[in-house]
C-alpha cells in the first residue's frame, strides 16, 4: 500500500499578489500594535500618559538610588545608566513577549491562515513604541544633569532604533519558533537575559571590567549596541565600527531566522 | 463548471513531538494506544469540489475531518500529495479566535478582519454591513467582554462572511445564536451559493447537510469510504454507524 504514497507534497492556495500581501502584513502589524497599546492602558486614569510617566518614575528612582543613596563616584552616572537601561528594557520586554507569541496565540495560528512572522514582530514593535516614549524622558534627564541635546539625534535615533529592531527581531522570531517545539525556551530566556544584563556594560562602564574580559566585550553584539546608543545619546555621535559590527550581526541573524522560519513555520499548526 | 478544490493523494500524519527539554534529551515518550492513534490521520484522500458546489463531510469523531479542513485552510501542510485551491479561503472553524475582550466591537472588527486577511480598505467598505448583519449597532462601542457568548459569535460570523472569499469551510458552527440569527445565517449561505461561492461543511447534523449540500463524502479512519451524491453518502454513514454499534 505504501508505494502508492506520492513522494512530494505541495499546497497551492490561490493567494493575493505579493504587493497586496506585504501591504496587508503592515496593516495587520499596525492593528496588532494598536491593540497591545490600547489594551495596556485601558481602564487606567492616566491612560496613555503612563507611557511617559512610567519611564520618568523609573528614572527618578534610579537617580535617587545611585546619586543620593549609593553616591556612585562616576560623574553623571544616572544619565549613563539610563542611556543603557532604556534600550535594554525594550530588548528584554520585546524578547520575552515575542517568545510566547505563538504559544499565547495558539488559536490564531491553528485556525486562521495568517502571515505568521507578523506575530512576534508586533511584540517587538509594540515595545519599540514604548521605547520612543522614553526618549523625551531621557532628553529631559540629559538636559537636567547638564548634558547637551543634539540636533543630529533627528536622524541618528531612528537609525539606531532600526538597527536594534533588525538585530532583535530575527532572534525573537527564532526563539518564538523554538518555544513551540520546546516550552523550556521561555524559562531559559528569563535566566539568560538576567545573566546577559550583567554581562553587558549597562550598570558599569566597560573600562571597569577586568581587562582579561576585554576581549569578550569587544565581540559581544549587545555591548556594542549599548555603546552605539551611548555614543549617540551622550555625545551625539555614531561610532562607525560598532555600528558596522552590529549591522553584520543583524544580517547574519536575519539570514538564520529566514532559514529557520521557512522550515519551521508550516509545522506550527500541528505542534501547538 | 470547473473544480475549485483539488485534493489528490493527500496523506497526513501527526508527528510525536517532544513537549519539554527533558523529553527532547531523554527522547522517549509514552505513546498511549487508542482507537484514535493510527499512523496516518489521513490516507490517500482524493476529491474535487466544483465552483458553486456545497460539499458535506461526515464521519466519526477523530476520523480526520477537522485535519482535512486545516489542510484546506492552509494552517497545516500535507505530508504527501497535493492540494490546490483556485481562490481565497476562509473558515468558520472558530468564531472570534482573534477577539480581545477589552477592545470594543468596532476595534475587534478591524483587528479580526485584518487577521482574516481583509485589507483596511475592505474592512472600512464592509464595516456598516458587518455591524448591520450582526445586529449589534447599540453595543458596538462597548468592550466585548460585556457581550454574551451569542453576541460574540454573531460578531465573529458577520466579520467572516464579509471577507471576500471563494471557499468557506464550516465546522459545526451552523448553530450560532438564536433561531432568528440562525435563519439569517442559512439565508446568507444560500445567497453565498447563488453567487457561485463554494462551501465545505463538516457536520453531524445530517438533516442540515442534506438540506445544504448536493455532494459529499463519508470518511472512516482517515480514508474516504464513500463519495458522491449527498443522500447516498448519508445512507452509507448511517450503515457505518450501525455496524460500529
Amino acid at each position: 500500500m505504501f508505494d502508492r504514497i506520492p513522494k512530494k507534497s505541495w499546497i497551492n492556495i490561490d493567494r493575493q499578489p505579493i504587493s497586496v500581501r506585504i501591504r496587508h502584513s503592515f496593516e495587520l502589524l499596525y492593528l496588532l500594535v494598536q491593540k497591545e497599546l490600547r489594551v495596556r492602558y485601558k481602564n487606567s486614569v492616566l491612560g496613555y500618559l503612563w507611557a511617559l510617566a512610567n519611564p520618568f518614575a523609573f528614572a527618578v528612582v534610579y537617580y535617587f538610588a545611585f546619586k543620593v543613596i549609593m553616591r556612585v563616584e562616576m560623574p553623571n552616572y544616572s544619565t549613563f545608566l539610563l542611556t543603557g537601561m532604556f534600550p535594554w528594557i525594550w530588548l528584554t520586554n520585546g524578547l520575552v513577549q515575542a517568545t510566547g507569541s505563538y504559544r499565547n496565540n495558539a488559536s490564531l495560528v491553528k485556525k486562521v491562515n495568517l502571515e505568521r512572522y507578523v506575530l512576534p514582530l508586533s511584540n517587538i514593535v509594540h515595545e519599540m513604541v514604548h521605547f520612543c516614549f522614553t526618549l523625551p524622558v531621557l532628553g529631559f534627564f540629559i538636559y537636567f544633569t547638564g548634558g547637551e541635546l543634539h540636533f543630529s539625534w533627528l536622524w541618528q535615533l531612528p537609525l539606531v532604533m532600526l538597527l536594534q529592531l533588525v538585530m532583535v527581531y530575527p532572534v525573537a522570531l527564532m526563539l518564538a519558533l523554538a518555544n513551540v517545539y520546546v516550552h523550556d525556551v521561555e524559562y531559559l530566556l528569563g535566566i539568560g537575559l538576567s545573566l546577559l544584563f550583567f554581562l553587558t556594560p549597562i550598570v558599569y562602564p566597560v573600562t571597569q571590567a577586568p581587562s582579561i574580559y576585554r576581549y569578550y566585550f569587544e565581540w559581544s553584539p549587545l555591548a556594542e549596541l549599548i555603546s552605539v546608543w551611548r555614543g549617540v545619546l551622550l555625545e551625539g555621535q555614531i561610532t562607525p565600527s560598532p555600528l558596522a559590527y552590529c549591522a553584520c550581526v543583524a544580517a547574519t541573524a536575519s539570514l538564520a531566522a529566514y532559514l529557520v522560519y521557512r522550515s519551521a513555520s508550516p509545522k506550527l499548526g500541528e505542534l501547538l | 463548471m470547473s473544480a475549485i478544490i483539488h485534493c489528490s493523494g493527500v496523506w497526513k500524519r501527526y508527528g510525536k513531538s517532544a513537549r519539554g527539554i527533558k523529553e527532547l534529551l531523554i527522547g522517549s515518550r509514552k505513546i498511549v494506544e487508542s482507537r484514535y492513534s493510527r499512523e496516518w490521520a489521513l490516507q490517500d484522500v482524493n476529491f474535487e469540489v466544483k465552483r458553486g458546489e456545497s460539499f458535506g463531510v461526515v464521519g466519526h469523531n477523530g476520523t480526520g475531518k477537522s485535519t482535512l479542513l486545516s489542510l484546506l485552510l492552509g494552517t497545516m501542510q500535507p505530508d504527501r500529495g497535493n492540494i490546490r485551491i483556485d481562490g481565497r479561503v476562509a473558515s468558520l472553524l472558530e468564531l472570534g479566535a482573534g477577539f480581545h475582550p477589552e477592545l470594543s466591537g468596532r476595534e475587534n472588527i478591524f483587528l479580526y478582519g485584518s487577521i482574516l486577511g481583509m485589507t483596511l480598505a475592505e474592512i472600512r467598505k464592509h464595516f456598516d454591513s458587518i455591524v448591520a448583519f450582526s445586529e449589534l449597532e447599540s453595543a458596538i462601542e462597548s468592550p466585548i467582554r460585556t457581550y454574551s457568548s451569542g453576541m460574540i459569535a454573531r460578531l465573529g460570523f458577520s466579520t467572516i462572511i464579509h471577507t471576500p472569499v471563494d471557499v468557506l469551510l464550516i465546522d459545526e458552527v451552523l448553530a450560532v445564536g438564536d433561531s432568528h440569527f440562525k435563519t439569517k445565517c442559512q439565508d446568507f449561505l444560500h445567497d453565498f451559493k447563488e453567487r457561485q461561492g463554494t462551501l465545505v461543511i463538516v457536520s453531524h447534523e445530517l438533516q442540515t447537510l442534506e438540506d445544504m449540500c448536493t455532494t459529499g463524502m463519508c470518511m472512516n479512519l482517515g480514508q474516504i469510504v464513500k463519495i458522491g451524491d449527498i443522500a447516498g453518502v448519508i445512507k452509507h454513514y448511517g450503515a457505518l454507524m450501525n455496524s460500529c454499534g
